[in-house]
């Protein structure tokens, strides 16, 4: 695609037209600012917002967010509502992360007050919690323990010991999603994840040590319990290996029905079924028990981080997902909002923005104008820019760490491969990312965090 | 053959092969080579695999699968795959594999791009490895 091909409708708003490809059943829509724009069309980006845009039932328009980039079957960065009775689910449009999200921690302590210890903060937050390939978690589960963690996510954590109640309260839709079954995940499913809760992974998942350097807007950073210099920590991670395998099932699946529902889709990775079908029920049941996995997930990794924090308080700020899908209702209609690589951000809702490990990450806080241009929804990030294999090759391991050093962040990396995909020279510049979105009245900007210590697979 | 090639957020592997039985084969070692596994002590072990998909490129990347599963649960590396049948749509198969560790965590093998074609060259396709 070439950028000629979209036209501009306001500063930071550009659309392909419905006409572009026969196929559209919508026009698709892009948050970006020029120099952005440039970024995204080097990719497939938008040939992929395009496949979405042919989606049965979607409604109004295919929509990327700034941080989009170049997926598999959806981008990333990418919102699709499409009609809850008419419409269709797509598996590929929540992503084989499931409920993949953010969680933001707040200490009662200040970087003065850590920065002597931050060192021994960081590792021993990494002996509390396995990261990396293959590391098991602290979890030994048994009998039908998988199966509650599955129904009741967070809550089932907070029963078995790890945190209060009171956290429940400040994760997206309290930390577990309804309609859960089960039964509806698969065995391979199951086994994939039986040992992972409690545990970070690899790739773009992290611990953060981060301090508030900006705040924006004081009353509402002070209703969260934020000020200047404050210390705080993200935890970036998903539903692991089950997560991976309830996707990897129903797009096989949905591939092999679409026939039956005389579905034809330009990607096959869009494979999707009728929200209103068995396989589409089921599809559903099944990303909510992932989806309550990784609730679970972030619930355990807390405990952890508490632990490491010597139990000093710490409290959760807020937990959201930025993998899933939603039903919502948005102008009087029942939809199911796919959100991939995107982030719902209702008007006073907390939306978090884990930037790079060397530059920023922010909170904001979601903005009526999210709800009348994208299904209340805002961008999950930096995005990527450059891939792993040229992060690999162009950037040097050694120096990356003497920089983190220089900059004060003290990386507890298990890998320097690890470590150098995720330079911030890989990523798009946040700042830029957040302006789009403050621009646009998707969300305003509350604080502005910078990486102190990153632990890290 | 595979080879390794850039993807903004994850990995795009292209295989080349004389046959559709070496195709699937060396797109299991391309697998395992995005995975960066390496052998731990152990013994060698086999296991049979069977599979219908709605055509061959499904059938490819359903193979994929069904060994990352494995690979994945078991922490099993896999060495080589013969094939008692190979179809359109059906598979039958003994994998080999080894005990290993990974250092890269492969989510799936993803049916974005895939296209199993049979040209003059050989037997080819593009897969697109979510990582």
């Amino acid at each position: 695609m070439r950028k000629q091909d979209l036209r501009r409708l306001a500063d930071f708003l550009w659309e392909i037209p419905q006409t572009y490809r026969d196929d559209m059943r919508v026009p698709a829509r892009v948050y970006t600012d020029e120099r952005m724009l440039e970024q995204i069309v080097g990719d497939r980006s938008l040939e992929q917002l395009v496949n979405v845009a042919t989606l049965p039932g979607i409604q109004k328009y295919a929509i990327a967010m700034p941080d989009v980039h170049e997926g598999y079957g959806f981008p990333i960065g990418g919102v699709a509502a499409v009609d809850a009775e008419e419409g269709v689910i797509s598996p590929g449009g929540i992503g084989y992360d499931i409920n993949c999200g953010v969680r933001l921690l707040r200490t009662r302590r200040t970087i003065a007050e850590v920065r002597p210890e931050l060192r021994k903060i960081a590792h021993s937050i990494a002996r509390e919690i396995p990261s990396g390939v293959g590391r098991g978690g602290p979890l030994k589960l048994k009998g039908n323990d998988l199966d509650r963690v599955l129904a009741d996510g967070a809550k089932r954590a907070v029963e078995l010991g790890y945190g209060d109640a009171a956290d429940l309260d400040r994760i997206e839709s309290g930390g577990r999603i309804t309609g859960a079954d089960p039964d509806e995940v698969s065995s391979d499913a199951k086994q994939r994840g039986h040992d992972q809760l409690g545990t970070i992974g690899s790739g773009n998942h992290f611990v953060e040590i981060d301090v508030v350097e900006t705040v924006y807007d004081d009353d509402e950073a002070a209703r969260l319990g934020l000020e200047r210099d404050r210390v705080v920590l993200q935890i970036h991670t998903g539903s692991r290996g089950l997560g991976h395998q309830v996707a990897t099932d129903f797009i096989r699946r949905m591939m092999q029905v679409m026939p039956r529902y005389g579905i034809h889709l330009p990607d096959r990775e869009l494979a999707c079924a009728p929200i209103q079908s068995p396989e589409g029920e089921s599809y559903l049941a099944a990303m909510a028990a992932a989806a309550n996995f990784a609730f679970a997930n972030r619930q355990i990794i807390t405990g952890g981080i508490r632990r490491a924090w010597r139990d000093e308080p710490i409290e959760i700020v807020y937990d959201v997902a930025h993998n899933i899908a939603k039903v919502e209702e948005h102008g009087g209609r029942r939809l199911v909002v796919h959100r991939k690589g995107a982030t719902r951000a209702f008007p006073g809702q907390p939306v978090l923005i884990p930037g790079s490990m060397g530059t920023a990450s922010y909170l904001l806080s979601g903005l009526p104008g999210a709800m009348e241009q994208s299904f209340g929804s805002s961008c999950h990030g930096a995005g990527r820019l450059m891939s792993r294999m040229r992060a690999k090759k162009e950037i040097d391991g050694h120096e990356l760490r003497q920089r983190l050093e220089r900059l004060g962040i003290v990386a507890e990396a298990a890998s320097t491969k690890g470590l150098v995909e995720e330079a911030p020279e890989a990523y798009k510049d946040v700042d830029a990312v957040v302006g789009v979105v403050a621009a646009a009245g998707i969300a305003k900007r509350v604080v502005r965090l910078v990486p102190v210590a990153v632990v890290k697979g | 053959m595979f080879e390794i090639l850039h993807h903004t957020a994850d990995v795009r592997l292209r295989v080349t092969a004389a046959t559709p039985e070496e195709l699937f084969a060396d797109a299991l070692q391309g697998l395992m080579a995005v995975m960066h596994a390496s052998a731990t002590p152990g013994d060698r072990r086999t296991e049979s695999i069977a599979l219908d998909s709605v055509d061959v490129t499904a059938l490819l990347v359903d193979f994929l699968n069904g060994a990352l599963v494995r690979a994945s649960v078991h922490r099993r590396a896999f060495t080589g795959a013969s094939f008692a049948s190979l179809t359109e749509t059906h598979l039958a198969a003994t994998l080999t594999s080894v005990p290993a560790s990974f250092d890269e965590d492969v989510k799936a093998v993803t049916y974005h791009e895939a296209e199993v074609q049979h040209t003059e060259q050989g037997w080819t396709t593009m897969l697109v490895l979510d990582i």
